[in-house]
């Protein structure tokens, strides 16, 4: 059993999506990065990494959680209520920062959009830092 | 790799099911029905903590032989 508590199949599967995540993700890069060579700019930087970054995160997860290789045999059997009640409740008080945030920012033209991608970005980061400390911090209590 | 009938009734001759066997092992029921359907190669760590589980051997459990053999496809 490794840290996760996955078991060899899950540890392998997980393996496996992660590899092809990440090529996935390098050619999303490569792509982007052509079609800026060919002068064809779909957004501006850094929203285009960002986005790119998060559709591959996404993909990765939904993936993970779709071949039952995101949460171990030991944990299939817990109900970790306080934790998912506290992740749900951070990740609603997020989306709401992030909306409050960009109702306040108008949206006028691209250099707004890009001095807004930092803050969110670095803002989103610090956030899930945050949750995760939580996370471990309850898992250590429990 | 064909599907691994001797699993299947070895586990059904002591009337346990893919979850009891899992939770014995430690692994999720989705990795034994894996295994009975030959969707998954396990390690050899896991065939003995198997084989433990039902009182069979591995020769029992995981030795292919004529009549429950893998067929290459095509």
């Amino acid at each position: 059993m490794n840290q996760n508590q996955l078991d060899e199949m899950q540890t392998q599967r997980k393996n496996n999506i992660g590899n092809q995540s990440f090529l996935l993700l390098m050619y999303m890069l490569m792509i982007d990065g052509g079609l800026y060579g060919f002068g064809f700019r779909w957004i501006d930087y850094p929203a285009n990494i960002m986005i790119i970054v998060t559709i591959c995160a996404g993909i990765y997860l939904i993936r993970l959680i779709n071949s039952n290789a995101y949460v171990g045999p030991s944990m299939e059997n817990r109900r970790p209520v306080l934790r998912v009640m506290l992740t749900v409740a951070m990740t609603v008080a997020i989306a709401a920062g992030i909306v409050v945030l960009l109702r306040h920012a108008s949206f006028t033209n691209t250099a707004q959009l890009n001095e807004m991608s930092a803050p969110i970005m670095f803002i989103t980061g610090a956030i899930a830092i945050i949750i995760a400390l939580v996370t471990l911090i309850i898992r250590k209590s429990q | 790799m064909g599907k691994n009938l001797k699993l299947k009734s070895a586990r059904a001759a002591l009337d346990m099911s893919q979850k009891d066997i899992a939770d014995a092992v430690g692994v999720t029921r989705q990795t034994i029905n894996a295994i009975e359907n030959g969707d998954y190669n396990p390690t050899i760590k896991l065939c003995i903590a198997i084989c433990k589980v039902l009182n069979k051997t591995l020769n029992d459990i995981f030795w292919e032989d004529d009549n429950n053999e893998s067929k290459p496809v095509g």
